[in-house]
């Protein structure tokens, strides 16, 4: 599946390394592409929790890994990290 | 598939400490990502931290002009702790020449000034990113690490590679992960079969005009690198026996 994300204007300062200089915005403002979890492939093992470099990955009661859809920027790397493709990245209507 | 369910990733501690409010990253930001594992090493120490450009710190900033190093906009994250700090260099090589890429002259300054703890690390390897900064806090006096965080933003790839560009940056030895101090001086990750330095180099859009010719040189730099590398991790086998 050919998953681009296209550069966005706002995106090219990297404010990251200000600490506490928040503007009013959340993540999941800049998302075009959400991650959705294949429970029969998935076999619970955590990488795309480990590589979700917003931490927007948890672990529910019963052991399978959904997305916090305030935190998850879209990126794909879940999708791309994930060993038995139970991760398909959906476009988000 | 109960017997399944212990994993390595499900050791880790499960609280964030990373700010997502705060978090204004690009999306597959490596930075956010070697961040978050640095929070989760960490736990509380973390709100100790301060930031520190590369202007004013020491002892980098008079060493770095005799390197000659480019531009690359560096910040260092210091973490007080018993005696002396720990330093992570955060290096998202933004703004840097091909030169940049190849040498990082930090952790041989940090070697040559006498710290007890240098490692690298890249959050591809999180685990061995999330060992070294623990390491790094525990060990007596200063200690540093320099971490390679690729960014899709400034070097032009799309955001789901970031941790595939991560690891080839290791594979194919342009960034060597290796640590020194606490008695050791080892690879933490060898790769038997090195990727070739062109894979690295042409999946950044950044480095499109490269000719071959400077690939073949970019090449040729790097394999005598991690040469000097390995003599130098041999030489200290050699005398600790």
């Amino acid at each position: 599946m050919g998953l681009t994300i296209r550069f966005q204007k706002n995106m090219v300062e990297c404010s990251l390394l200000e600490k506490g200089v928040g503007r009013p915005f959340r993540p999941g403002d800049r998302r075009e592409w959400t991650p959705e979890w294949d429970r029969d492939m998935c076999i619970r093992c955590g990488l795309c929790y480990v590589y979700c470099p917003d931490g927007a990955i948890y672990r529910t009661d019963d052991g399978f890994f959904e997305a916090d859809m305030d935190k998850c920027k879209g990126c794909g790397i879940c999708h791309r990290e994930c060993w038995f493709g139970a991760i398909s990245m959906v476009k988000e209507e | 598939m109960d017997k399944f369910n212990l994993y390595v990733p499900n050791f880790l501690p499960f609280k964030e400490y990373f700010i997502p409010e705060k978090n204004q990253a690009c999306p597959g930001c490596g930075l956010a990502l070697a961040i978050r594992h640095t929070y989760k090493a960490l736990e509380k120490e973390i709100e100790k931290a301060t930031w520190q450009p590369l202007r004013g710190a020491e002892p980098f900033e008079e060493r770095l002009d005799m390197f000659g190093m480019g531009k690359t906009e560096v910040s260092f994250l210091r973490i007080p702790k018993g005696k002396g700090d720990l330093i992570l260099c955060l290096d998202n090589e933004v703004g840097g020449s091909l030169r940049d890429v190849l040498e990082k002259p930090m952790p041989s300054i940090a070697v040559a000034e006498g710290f007890p703890y240098v490692a690298s690390a890249c959050p591809s390897y999180p685990f061995d990113l999330y060992e070294k900064v623990k390491r790094g806090f525990q060990t007596e006096g200063k200690s540093y690490i320099h971490i390679l965080c690729p960014c899709p933003e400034d070097w032009k790839f799309d955001p789901e590679l970031t941790v595939k560009i991560g690891r080839w940056a290791v594979e194919s030895r342009a960034f060597p992960l290796y640590e020194e101090g606490g008695g050791v001086y080892h690879l933490t990750v060898e790769t038997q079969k090195p990727r070739s330095l062109s894979d690295y180099l042409k999946a950044q859009k950044r480095f499109e005009d490269l000719s071959e010719k400077e690939i073949e040189e970019a090449q040729a730099f790097v394999d005598a690198e991690y040469k000097k590398l390995l003599d130098t991790v041999q030489k200290y086998l050699d005398t600790t026996g």
